[in-house]
């Protein structure tokens, strides 16, 4: 029992990560006045990339790298069409959730073929494996064995917060999803801050996406994303649009899948669907449960256009 | 809505459509192949005989099903991204009379489409109650919906349902598989889709329901203002469009795939969205693209055997249209686009 628990909590932390990079990719965002439900598919391609990059390199964190820059290319769609064209922010996200794995899936069937024989790439070496300590302890496992993405997810988490509350630049940032009319008066470059938040959510949604093929899974398969993406949407909500909220609801749906995966290790009743099932309902009760109170930036979901008074 | 803008709802998918081919085309010959051959065997691989076509109308009913719940929901403002999770209820409930329930023939498909419908209802239902009365975003609601619906139908197949060693159901028997269409490969589930279309089109435009709820969908406080019952029809627009999926979802089970198995009704949820949009959210012509991407479909099949290019090049031509169409919409609408417009015209006169 001790070692379900320990492993319980070790799974968590590791499930928690992807969710964080994709909800912290959600925030910018949506912070910027952008509701982006693309990430999804984003993240498809960003695992892909991500996968194939670190396996012609060798080298996964060059995978993350690929990935990320594959997330802004495809974001820089929706910025376009969202920012520019002033297409409906969801309409379009939709679009990119069906164009994005689209393409992830095609470029694998082009590159590998239609065998049904699984390629498998490298998995980043964790900070443990890197030193070369040999302990198995769970404090050590806890806060070594993991791999360097795990690091950077948290330190993104508290850079975030630090952007937002404490710096001048975070709190224009800011003004751009409350009220771009008077963000612009005041001479913010709204705009110029909206691409930003797409190359910023395109590059966090990419290393979401590869985290799951260079850290996780050796293989990638469609569909591995699996819903990542949406249930980022709901931390974000439940979050309350704070990055601290944000990696507690992150934690949570990270422990979900965590606990999921460790019930169908250890049971043979049920069947294992049950299990799997559990992350997807535990979403729709954590949003069931906290209702509808409005916390999210005002001009969020709402087109910009400069010479509208 | 002026006239030149109704006009653009045509020209917009059109032109979205003949660029995606030309990108298509380009990626074909990247791949070494010939495009234009890749064109014709796609041609003839959905149109080019009775056979094909049937397979194109079999291929384009459920397509047609998801559309519709996609258009019905999106016309009243409700974002209901749950079209596959209600589909696979409602092929699931059907699974389970045409298998399990001691009737079989015409009654048994009855019950079958009736429960189908209901359960997709249902479904649908959840996010309805949720998106109504704690105001929850219905997207993710319904998106979570379908995995645990996708889930659910894993459950059935490899377990309550399981046909011998292999993870699917048993057969619907042939009692109470949907007779064929014209003696074509479609069966009487494609005219029943059109017949669904239809109706939808003449409630949405044509009845003062669907006018109050196409009214509930262009600006919510305005309905409300005019004292429309606009939770009612929120409500009953996820219902709506949850039956019609899960009733595709039965008459998918009953006409095409006869059985539960992995994959079944994967992807057709967005794949309905897609068209919808595509199709500007008006039912009939949701029809039209729901048949064109089945084609599409088809042909890349023949395409595949004859040219070795990948049927995914299908898929990939389908997201450009989306992607292209939806941008083109709203780039028609945006004022400096229409200024240059006007004053072209204006110069033409």
């Amino acid at each position: 029992m001790g070692s379900f628990i320990t492993n319980l909590i070790l799974a968590s932390i590791r499930m928690a990560s992807p969710l964080i990079f994709l909800s912290l990719a959600e925030l910018y965002s949506q912070r910027a006045g952008l509701v982006n439900i693309g990430i999804e598919g984003i993240a498809a391609i960003g695992s892909l990339t991500g996968f194939m990059v670190s396996l012609i390199s060798g080298n996964p964190l060059l995978g993350v790298l690929a990935g990320a820059l594959a997330g802004i290319l495809v974001n820089m769609i929706f910025a376009y069409a969202t920012i520019t064209l002033c297409a409906e922010q969801i309409v379009y996200g939709m679009a990119i959730n069906i164009f994005a794995p689209a393409l992830a899936a095609f470029a694998y069937r082009v590159y590998f073929g239609s065998g049904s024989e699984l390629v498998q790439a490298n998995l980043m070496v964790t900070l443990k494996g890197l030193l070369g300590i040999k302990s198995d302890s769970f404090l050590v496992n806890l806060f070594l064995d993991q791999t360097p993405m795990v690091y950077f997810a948290y330190i993104l988490v508290i850079v975030t917060a630090v952007y937002f509350r404490r710096t001048k630049s975070g709190l224009n940032y800011k003004a751009v999803g409350e009220y771009p009319k008077a963000a612009a008066t005041i001479g913010i470059n709204v705009i110029g801050v909206k691409y930003l938040s797409c190359v910023i959510c395109g590059a966090l949604a990419g290393i979401g996406g590869a985290y799951l093929t260079t850290c996780y899974s050796k293989t990638y398969v469609d569909g591995n994303v699996a819903g990542r993406g949406f249930i980022a949407l709901a931390a974000v909500i439940f979050g309350r649009w704070s990055s601290g909220g944000v990696l507690i609801a992150c934690l949570f749906f990270g422990f979900c899948d965590a606990l999921q995966i460790r019930l169908q290790l250890i049971n043979n009743t049920l069947p294992y669907q049950f299990f799997q099932m559990i992350p997807y309902v535990a979403t729709i009760v954590v949003l069931a449960l906290i209702g509808a109170k409005k916390a999210g930036p005002k001009a969020s979901g709402q087109p910009y256009r400069k010479e509208e008074r | 809505m002026n006239k030149k803008h109704s006009g653009a709802l045509i020209i917009v998918p059109v032109l979205s459509i003949v660029i995606s081919f030309l990108i298509g085309c380009i990626i074909i010959a990247a791949l070494g192949a010939s495009p234009i051959d890749a064109m014709q065997y796609l041609w003839k691989g959905a149109f080019g005989n009775v056979r094909n076509l049937g397979t194109t109308f079999s291929r384009a009913t459920p397509l047609i099903f998801t559309t519709l719940c996609a258009c019905f929901a999106y016309r009243c403002g409700v974002f209901n991204l749950g079209g596959e999770g209600q589909f696979i209820i409602g092929s699931i409930l059907a699974c389970y009379i045409a298998t399990q329930a001691p009737v079989t023939g015409a009654a048994a498909i009855v019950l079958c489409v009736v429960a189908g419908a209901v359960g997709g209802g249902l479904w649908a239902a959840i996010a309805g109650l949720l998106k109504v009365y704690r105001g929850q975003n219905e997207m993710i609601i319904t998106i979570m919906l379908n995995y645990v619906a996708t889930l659910l139908m894993g459950v059935v197949y490899t377990n309550w349902l399981r046909d011998g060693s292999v993870p699917q159901t048993m057969a619907v028997p042939d009692e109470t598989q949907l007779p064929s269409f014209l003696g074509l490969r479609a069966t009487i589930a494609f005219p029943i889709a059109v017949v669904v279309g239809i109706v939808v089109f003449y409630f949405l435009f044509y009845t003062s329901s669907g006018f109050q709820l196409r009214a509930v969908g262009l600006n919510m406080t305005a309905a409300k203002v005019n004292g429309f019952n606009v939770k009612r029809y929120l409500f009953m627009s996820f219902v709506v469009s949850g039956a019609i999926a899960g009733l595709g979802g039965a008459l998918e089970l009953l006409g095409t795939q006869l059985r539960l198995i992995n994959g079944f009704g994967a992807g057709y949820g967005f794949d309905g969205v897609a068209m919808a949009l595509i199709a500007s959210l008006h039912p009939l012509a949701g029809i039209v693209v729901a048949i064109f991407f089945a084609a599409l479909r088809v042909g890349s099949t023949t395409m595949q055997t004859a040219t070795g290019v990948p049927t995914s090049v299908s898929d990939i031509i389908q997201a450009l249209v989306i992607v292209f169409s939806v941008a083109g919409m709203a780039m028609v609408k945006l004022p400096e686009f229409r200024n240059l417009f006007m004053r072209k015209e204006r110069k033409a006169v």
